[in-house]
């Protein structure tokens, strides 16, 4: 289930970049949505590769899909806003922790902020998602089988 | 547009300080002690190109650091930044991320797959998981064709860099540099290298924290910076810098989804000797990667403050705004361990190339062709010295030709690897047809776009960028030719199914 929703994800952020690449080569360069549709395509792919990578047959997410939804909304909405807000940075513009409001979004948002949630997400599910010794167990077993069988060829 | 900026391939300023040799004479004499301590340590095929598969996650945290970083975090991505402002940044932003999504998506069916087969090379696994000799051969084949070019860089900016410590002169330099890191790579190959990692990637860590102390100290901090700049330049701190939109974005693509292709970081997942352990691996890589790489920003944009107010001359070369920096603005000390820096992330770098490369010669391209080498271990060792040959005899060359085949790397690497295996692991409906075609795709258009657009055959618009092309287009080619051939989506061993299931 997961992995078919991470699957379809990264299927369509695929789509969204390559129309992104596609439209930059009409006559008078990429238009507007091209960039949207890269920073869409890109919160799909990076999201569905994680759903992907964690997904178990059998398994739900769980409480998983908390910090993916919260990396998708970061992403996404981060080069959003940097991409809607308005411009116009100058000797006036008041800095939030020591830079422009749109580039603070991205460096903070976008640089910073998934390092808070991801690697503590993928820490403290790894037992029930990722690897357990029974998880290990089984993969030895399963190779100790393959190497019985005449012409396996070890590789 | 194509990847080439942040290859250093002019002369560097002059460095040759007492202090500054001296620190990256210890530098060489700790690589030297590591590459003895780690030869006689090594005595099979395993020892020489996963390490024995007996590393902890700590030493793999830092080992991946340390060769995902080349000299271009200290000196190329610095001077990026100086001209092209925050958009720059997007080169690495994605490094948030992408070391969870590589442990999800590869750390652990990688190294559950490479225990169970005895695997020691990427594309081992790409033979595995398809049952397919050819598609291992292509991936092999692929990321030949990629290192040849990426070391020859690589070893020219070393040569760039003792040249301007020691001034020996760019020819010797090159030489020089070459011999250290094929003394330790063929002497002790991944064993050496893993360790020599995480020396280099500790001194890649401590020398950019601390200039990053002081490049905030001498603009009188990020507020500081960022009010000089915005007097002048105001568009040099807008989120996408002095890129398009469309620009900055396909970089966070590239260098984002592109780092689940670097084989010389993901072949290290072979070596963690508990797989357990893998916990703490994103949390601890991320880490380090992200301390590692605050010179990166914090130079670029302290020296265009202080080029704005008027501190320092306008750079004559962007890559010259570190090694301008340090000798101003830093003690030299500091100074010679950021030197020493260059070269440890520019040779750990170099070093997992070589046993990548070394791999593909002898492992990944024979067994394809129907060839088993009865002694991998000594052809591994001769297969590198030829590399390395190789590589010190093109950059010797020319400048123009280094820089056209250093273009490839990053791009070769993700197109190639990013579908086929980073997907192909996670996806049951991948077929071997859907591979090959993603391979075969990648190979080809970024070899021909990069050609095409270095050779001004060809101007690819604005904001494309010709590495993300061919990804995306790779990308395409596995889908497309997996769903169009998807009654072979089944043939898969058991016991690879139980890896891509656990």
């Amino acid at each position: 289930m997961a992995a078919r929703g991470g699957l379809k994800a990264v299927i369509l952020g695929t789509l969204a970049v390559a129309a992104a690449y596609a439209s930059a080569f009409f006559p008078g360069g990429a238009p507007r949505w091209a960039a949207w549709a890269m920073g869409v395509g890109i919160g799909l792919l990076s999201v569905g590769l994680l759903a992907l990578g964690a997904a178990r047959p059998g398994r739900r997410l769980g409480l998983l899909w908390l910090p993916l939804a919260l990396t998708f909304v970061i992403l996404v909405g981060g080069f959003g806003l940097a991409l809607a807000l308005p411009g116009g940075e100058g000797p006036a513009t008041r800095l939030w922790l020591g830079l422009p409001p749109r580039a603070a979004i991205i460096l903070y948002g976008i640089g910073i902020l998934p390092v808070l949630v991801l690697p503590l997400a993928y820490a403290l599910s790894f037992r029930r998602m990722t690897l357990d010794a029974a998880d290990i167990e089984r993969v030895r077993a399963a190779a100790a089988e393959r190497s019985q069988v005449p012409g396996s060829g070890g590789r | 547009m194509n990847l080439a900026f942040g290859l250093q391939s002019v002369p560097l300023p002059r460095a040759s300080q007492p202090i500054i040799i001296a620190v990256s004479g210890l530098y060489v004499a700790v690589v030297a002690a590591i590459a003895v301590w780690a030869a006689r340590r090594t005595r099979t095929s395993k020892d020489f190109f996963i390490a024995g598969g007996g590393i902890g996650v700590g030493t793999l945290a830092i080992a991946a650091m340390a060769a995902t970083l080349s000299g271009f975090a200290f000196i190329g991505g610095p001077g990026l930044v100086y001209t092209l402002g925050f958009g720059a940044l997007f080169i690495v932003l994605p490094a948030s991320l992408t070391n969870t999504m590589c442990a999800w998506v590869l750390a652990k069916r990688m190294r559950l797959l490479g225990g169970a087969r005895g695997l020691i090379t990427v594309p081992d696994a790409i033979g595995a998981r398809y049952r397919s000799p050819a598609a291992q051969g292509l991936a092999g084949l692929a990321i030949l064709v990629a290192i040849v070019g990426y070391m020859a860089t690589n070893i020219l900016a070393l040569g760039l860099v003792l040249d301007a410590v020691f001034g020996s002169g760019l020819s010797l330099g090159i030489w020089l540099g070459a011999a250290v890191v094929l003394a330790y790579s063929a002497a002790g190959g991944m064993l050496a290298g893993v360790y020599t990692d995480v020396f280099q990637g500790a001194v890649m860590a401590a020398a950019s924290v601390l200039v990053f102390g002081y490049a905030l100290a001498t603009g009188g901090g990020l507020g500081g910076i960022s009010t000089t700049i915005l007097a002048a330049d105001p568009g040099f701190l807008g989120p996408w810098g002095k890129l398009t939109p469309l620009a900055a974005l396909s970089f966070f693509f590239v260098f984002g989804l592109g780092a689940l292709g670097q084989p010389h970081v993901i072949h290290k997942f072979y070596m963690l000797k508990d797989p357990l352990r893998l916990k703490w691996y994103p949390l601890l890589m991320t880490a380090a990667l992200l301390v590692t790489l605050l010179l990166f920003f914090g130079v670029g944009v302290a020296v265009k403050a202080e080029v704005l107010r008027g501190g320092m001359a306008p750079l004559a070369r962007a890559d010259d705004a570190t090694p301008q920096f340090l000798l101003r603005y830093t003690p030299g000390l500091l100074a010679g361990i950021v030197f020493a820096g260059v070269s440890a992330a520019i040779m750990s770098t170099v070093n997992s190339f070589l046993s990548v490369g070394a791999a593909a010669i002898t492992h990944d391209i024979p067994l394809a062709l129907g060839y088993r080498m009865r002694n991998e271990l000594r052809w591994g060792r001769i297969s590198t010295v030829g590399l390395s040959l190789a590589a010190a005899v093109v950059a010797q060359l020319s400048g123009t030709l280094v820089a056209f085949l250093g273009i490839f790397g990053w791009g070769l690497f993700a197109s190639t690897l990013v579908p086929s295996l980073a997907i192909g692991l996670n996806w049951a409906g991948a077929t071997r047809a859907g591979a090959l075609a993603s391979i075969a795709t990648g190979l080809v258009t970024t070899l021909a776009f990069e050609s095409a657009a270095y050779f001004k055959l060809y101007t690819f618009p604005a904001g494309v960028t010709v590495s993300g092309l061919s990804l995306v287009l790779s990308l395409l080619a596995f889908f497309g030719i997996s769903a169009l051939t998807r009654h072979q989506a089944g043939d898969i061993d058991p016991d690879v199914v139980l890896v891509m299931e656990t």
